[in-house]
């Protein structure tokens, strides 16, 4: 009676609050405790549904309430399932025999004490009051009685070690600490355990694995890596390897991460961890195509795995801001090529007046831009690969790039930004490909290069991958280190480490570290004289610090060595009138002496050049006098041509600008301005060649653009010509021109299109193929220019009159991968060129087709093919139609596809099948054109008998 | 029954009753042995040795001494060697062979009255340096020993002359993670913990918890000082971050209040230094786990580091007897595995179930 009444007044709770309504609305915690204390202790009477009701309520407020907290007995079989509980009782059944063995070996090995290592005692009887303010205040007696020591303990006394420890101390005595931010260099990253046993090993570097491992979760992760290095170093195991990669990669440590994640796979091929590690790391140090590899894997493994999906999804989203970013370099590019090209119709109009298009004028201004800028889209700057052919790399590359233009060449219809931006890359790579043989494979054979040793080829490898990654920093540390190491070497051969100065003079121009790249370009030079490239970097280096003049003479010394680089010229040409405007008249003698390039040097490159020229009357005159003597030759039928446009005597300008190609068919402008003869003689397809050429020497000619415009127009390939227009006002947005005429086509694109609806185009379309001309490749390619840089050639209507014998070489264009295959088809859907797709198709394997559509296909892409087969293939090959319908049916989402079909497409599919089965062939009967019809959910197509 | 099935459950596997007083058991490492050490009816002291086996734990051996026998410890020792110290009612230290028990291997009388709590650091592969035993008693005096060091001890931290002295409770090792640095630490009746800095020979740190200490353990002993937790006589334990240290304010600590009554003992996890059980009056167990804060360091108004503490989580709870829990200890071995005793006069050996999944 007495205790009631003191719980329930100490809690100050009216009895009337124990009550399902008041405790339902009460939402203030510590009285609903107060009232459960009152309830428990049962003072006021048992009731325990109310209790319950009581902690429920509670519960739903504070889950964590300690008034919840109950007396639990210990958890007993009952409380698991059997299962579980016969694991739990196995496992510690496993557990005693196991340790039970362990044991016994221990024992058995204890038959060697090891004092050695032990450390020494550490004082004897030191007093530390236990009070502070003397403890701090005072210095601790340090009542040093040191007991006498064991005559045994005399020998083991290493007494450097006890000096050492008794300076120590001495040292530490008066040194406070205050923090003790654990100091991790105090932590010995090994441990000694020569003497112990495998077992106590294994105990030792499991207890310090799982020091990491607390370390880790608490965030302290150099601490983690400090206790998995002293795991390893007793005992390596695959845990801790991998635990350590993780520590590592929390704190970026990419490469200590990426070997600690290939010692794991080296022993456990398979382990998930460990490869998802490793894609992390991959991830983080943008190799994506390595990362997405390693996660593929993992979800081969794991299907479910959601790190492995999250990172993935990860590696997608970097991928694509890598790529947006690139784009905008692309752009960039693209700007800067414009400068380019402007400037030099500046120099070309200035010269020889020919064309009226306005795009010139508007840049003469910035025509003093950023010259630093300018010449890398031209692709010269880029390191050379070595094209001697040391490394199996570089080849690749080659080829890489040469795919890639295959690919960019069939697609260049497209649109698409994406392909364009890699249009340009392929220029780019092509162009340095081009431009290397156009250099380097031209130096003198006597300076054959040495065998680079490989690790500094693989350098050098990985030097060149960072820079056209554009990582110039990065590149410049494998450049420096690949020369450290050749000079290491002692390998005789100034050709290589000629090339491996240039390359790093090409990183520091690249990041504007100007006077390091002129320094590198001069040990380069000094190792291998007149080489085109480092006179090249360090013209331009020279030019940006404003140095002008000596920027003249390296260009001048280029141009000695060959007269035919654009951008030497260029660069000469702005360079004199600065000079002039610097110095005026007399600005010639301040220059300094501009060195003669000896003969030998000349005759070697122009030995490559011209003897790529096809000149037959070699020997009769000095190659030199010989080349000014075309050059002259040149300039005077190219003016006669331009006189001749003047005065609109279109075919007499014809015949000049021919004769000129024939001294020099690497000029663009007299392409172009060929085309602009034969276009006003109504000669469009010749006026396409000569565009074609001109732009697969320079890719971003606007007048080139713009002819073959018109030329398309002219031929009513509207959709060509208006692909060209954009082109132009791509490059050049204000020309006026470009804009009427682009309107006008897509306005006469839609009157043929409405027109040619209900006509049936059973043409036959022969495929055309951009590198048509083998000779015009080939001239092409010894100018540094490429022919790989062109944009858009790829028209069925353009070239009717296309050789026949081309149709072999589209083979080689095969979309080798879904993604090639998938840029086409889009590319293709974009326009809904069916007779594109038709050609696609041709060359396309019909069973390679479900692999390369992937996921691909919709409806958009079925109904295209099903036009193309239905128009264009079925009169030429029943058989490649049925056979690509069989396949096609066994593409992914192709039911899910073919239900979504609207009415017009259905009826086009039943069109074809019609069409199909009015057909005979040896390859298949109407029943099985039946059946496959049936697939194609058309079961109501009932066909001719 | 239904029990929450992802949280840790504690398993009572063996009960076993005995015919004395128990005080301490330790487990053998490296064993599936553990021993008790305690007193007779008849006044002296006891050390038994038992084997987990098939369900059931074997006594394989018992060794009858003089002096009741208070606490116990492996952690100085190799793990060849496993030698026990056991500190007794009469202030003796004594290291045994547990092969070859009849006489000690060090023997010392370390204190003038009894020897509340023993511990040692390293051996058995923890703690770097010297193999060391540090010992608290009634008489006021916490000593450090070295078992090759014969009658004196290393440091001896004692109150100065003229000073009360204080029943000493417990004692514990801690920031042993080079050669030179180590700590010990100290928890006094009246409420006080004190930090010896074995490395400078200085008291480091001292507070008052207010409540006599029962218990002090540091999370490890083996590395720079992590956590310290300390329980105390009137239910409540304090969680000390030990990382950072104030000039003024200390080490920033969190306290819960846990058992009815006294907690007796806390011991953290072997294999994870973040959970830890204590051990309450009420013959309950209580397992924790302590939450790290987001930044553990702070700066103060004057731009000087302070710790910040955690939390503290209960992940299960169990009454096991009526009488208080006196020791409790994890195999090091073996997680999850661990054995206590109570002064019901019973040993348990008990299962913790889940604890790699907290």
């Amino acid at each position: 009676m007495l205790k009631k009444t003191l719980l329930a007044k100490m809690h100050n709770i009216p009895v009337e609050h124990l009550d399902y309504n008041f405790i339902e609305n009460c939402s203030d915690v510590k009285t609903l405790e107060k009232i459960l204390g009152v309830l428990r202790s049962g003072d006021e009477g048992i009731y325990p549904h109310l209790i319950e009701f009581c902690e429920k309520k509670i519960e739903n407020l504070y889950p964590e309430s300690r008034a919840l907290r109950k007396d639990k007995a210990p958890a007993t079989a009952a409380s698991f399932t059997s299962q579980e509980w016969q694991d739990i009782l196995t496992d510690l059944e496993n557990w005693t025999s196991d340790i039970k063995g362990n044991e016994e070996e221990i024992k058995q090995q204890f038959i060697f004490e090891n004092c050695e290592k032990v450390a020494a005692v550490h004082g004897s009887n030191v007093t530390i009051l236990s009070s502070q303010e003397k403890g701090i205040n005072e210095k601790p007696k340090r009542k040093k009685r040191i007991a006498p020591r064991d005559y045994k303990e005399w020998d083991k006394i290493d007494i450097d070690k006890e000096c050492a420890e008794v300076d120590e101390k001495k040292d530490k005595e008066d040194s406070v600490q205050t923090v003790s931010r654990s100091s991790l260099s105090e932590i010995k990253r090994e441990i000694d355990c020569a003497d112990l046993s495998q077992i106590e090993k294994k105990y030792i570097a499991n207890h310090e694995k799982n020091k990491g491992n607390e370390a880790f979760a608490a965030k302290d992760y150099d601490e983690a890596i400090t206790y998995y290095t002293r795991s390893i170093s007793v005992m390596p195991s695959v845990a801790a390897y991998n635990n350590r990669a993780q520590a590592e990669i929390k704190l970026c440590q990419w490469t200590n991460a990426l070997n600690d994640c290939q010692k794991v796979l080296e022993v456990e091929p398979k382990n998930l961890k460990g490869i998802l590690r490793r894609a992390t790391v991959y991830l983080n140090t943008g190799n994506f195509k390595a990362s997405i590899a390693d996660l593929t894997e993992v979800i081969q493994a794991e299907p479910s795995n959601p790190t492995a999906k999250k990172l993935l999804n990860e590696v997608e989203i970097r991928m694509a801001n890598m790529q947006s970013k690139e784009k905008v370099k692309g752009k960039k590019i693209l700007i800067e090529q414009i400068d380019d090209t402007n400037k030099e119709k500046i120099s070309a109009d200035s010269s020889s007046h020919v064309g009226g298009e306005t795009a010139a004028t508007a840049f003469q201004k910035s025509v003093m831009g950023n010259v630093q800028k300018k010449f890398p889209s031209r692709g010269d700057i880029r390191p050379e690969t070595d094209e001697k052919g040391l490394s199996p790399v570089t080849k690749e590359n080659a080829e890489k790039a040469n795919q890639e233009t295959e690919s960019t060449v069939r697609s260049t219809e497209a649109k698409d930004q994406r392909l364009k931006n890699k249009n340009l890359e392929n220029g780019k790579y092509a162009g340095n490909h081009s431009s290397t043989s156009g250099s380097d494979e031209s130096r003198p054979q006597l300076l054959a290069s040495g065998v680079l040793p490989p690790a500094v080829a693989c350098l050098k490898e990985q030097g060149n991958e960072l820079f056209k990654n554009g990582q110039f920093g990065e590149a410049v540390i494998k450049y420096t280190q690949a020369i450290s190491d050749f000079e290491k070497c002692n390998v005789d051969s100034p050709v290589d480490l000629s090339i491996l100065y240039s390359n790093r003079a090409a990183c520091f121009l690249k990041n504007g570290n100007c006077a390091d790249c002129i320094e590198d370009c001069t040990r380069a030079l000094d190792l291998q004289p007149f080489t085109v490239k480092p006179l090249l970097r360090r013209a331009m280096a020279f030019e940006s610090m404003e140095r002008y003049r000596q920027a003249y003479v390296d260009y001048k010394t280029v141009l000695q060595i060959d007269s035919g680089i654009q951008a030497a010229n260029t660069s000469v040409n702005r360079l004199t009138r600065l000079l002039i405007d610097l110095d005026g008249e007399e600005w010639r003698g301040k220059l300094p002496k501009i060195p003669s390039v000896t003969l030998s040097f000349q005759q070697c490159r122009l030995k490559e050049v011209v003897s790529k020229r096809d000149e037959k009357n070699d020997g009769v005159l000095s190659e030199q006098e010989k080349c000014k003597a075309t050059e002259e030759m040149f300039l005077s039928f190219k003016q006669k041509g331009n006189d001749f446009v003047k005065t609109s005597q279109y075919n007499e300008a014809l015949k000049q600008y021919s004769e000129c190609l024939k001294l020099n068919p690497s000029d663009s402008a007299i392409y172009s301005n060929r085309a602009l003869c034969y276009l006003k003689l109504n000669q469009n397809e010749e006026a396409i060649q000569d565009c074609n050429s001109a732009l697969l020497l320079e890719p971003s000619n606007v007048k080139a653009y713009y002819r073959r415009g018109l030329a398309y127009k002219n031929l009513q390939n509207y959709i060509a010509s208006i692909n060209d227009f954009k082109e132009v006002l791509q490059i050049a947005p204000h020309i006026t021109e470009a804009k009427r005429e682009l309107k006008e086509a897509t306005d006469c694109l839609k009157k043929q299109h409405d027109s040619c609806i209900n006509q049936k185009q059973r043409k036959k379309i022969p495929i055309q193929e951009v590198s048509n001309s083998d000779e015009e490749e080939g001239e092409s390619g010894e100018n540094g220019r490429t022919p790989g840089s062109v944009l858009s050639v790829n028209h069925p209507h353009g070239f009717i009159d296309a050789d026949p014998s081309n149709w072999k070489d589209t083979l080689h264009l095969k979309p080798t991968n879904a993604y090639e295959f998938g840029q086409m088809l889009n590319a293709i859907k974009v326009k809904s060129d069916v007779a594109a797709c038709a050609e696609l198709l041709c060359i396309v394997t019909p069973e390679n087709m479900p692999l390369l559509m992937s996921c691909e296909l919709d409806t958009e892409a079925l109904a295209i093919i099903i036009q193309a087969l239905d128009r264009h293939l079925l009169q030429k090959s029943p058989e490649m139609v049925y056979s690509h319908l069989m396949n096609l049916q066994k593409a992914d989402r192709f039911e899910m596809v073919c239900s979504l079909l609207g009415k017009s497409e259905k009826d086009q599919v039943k069109l074809l099948f019609h069409h199909l089965s009015a057909t005979e062939s040896k390859e298949f009967t109407p029943d099985d054109v039946q059946k496959l019809a049936n697939r194609y959910f058309l079961h109501e197509i009932c066909l001719r008998t | 029954m239904s029990v929450s099935l992802d949280k840790p459950q504690i398993i009572s596997h063996i009960q076993k009753n005995l015919n004395y007083t128990v005080f301490d058991t330790k487990w053998i490492p490296c064993s599936a042995k553990f021993v008790c050490m305690g007193n007779f009816a008849r006044g002296t002291g006891v050390i038994q040795v038992y084997e987990v086996q098939q369900g059931e734990v074997l006594l394989i051996k018992e060794i009858e001494k003089s002096k009741p026998i208070k606490c116990g410890t492996f952690g100085f020792t190799s793990l060849q060697q496993r030698y026990l110290a056991t500190g007794d009612f009469g202030g003796g230290l004594n290291v045994w062979n547990l092969e070859t028990p009849d006489v000690p291997v060090y023997s010392v009388n370390a204190h003038k009255e009894i020897i509340n709590a023993i511990d040692g650091v390293g051996g058995l592969g923890i703690g770097d340096g010297a193999p060391e035993i540090v010992t608290g008693s009634r008489d006021g005096t916490v000593k450090v020993w070295d078992p090759r060091q014969k009658e004196s001890p290393v440091a001896n931290m004692e109150p100065a002359e003229g000073e009360a002295k204080r029943d000493c409770w417990t004692v514990a090792f801690g920031h042993a993670f080079n050669e030179q640095d180590r700590c010990v630490c100290a928890g006094y009746d009246n409420g006080d913990i004190k930090l010896f800095d074995l490395r400078n020979m200085s008291l480091r740190w001292e507070t008052n918890i207010k409540n006599g200490v029962c218990c002090v353990e540091f999370d490890r002993k083996d590395i720079s000082m992590n956590k310290l937790v300390a329980t105390s006589l009137e239910g409540k334990f304090h969680v000390f971050d030990m990382r950072t240290q104030h000039p003024s304010k200390g080490f920033a600590s969190v306290s819960e209040k846990a058992h009815k009554s006294t907690i007796w003992q806390v011991r953290h996890l072997p294999q994870n230094r973040d959970i830890f059980i204590t051990a309450g009056g009420s013959g309950s167990l209580n397992l924790w786990k302590y939450e790290y804060p987001v930044q553990r360091s702070k700066k103060d108004a004057d731009n000087i580091d302070m710790g910040v503490a955690g939390l503290v989580g209960l992940l299960q709870n169990v009454t096991l007897s009526t009488q208080p829990i006196s020791s409790l200890d994890w195999s090091p071995d073996k997680q999850g595995l661990c054995v206590c005793s109570a002064f019901d006069q019973t040993m348990r050996v008990l299962i913790v179930t889940k604890l790699n999944r907290v």
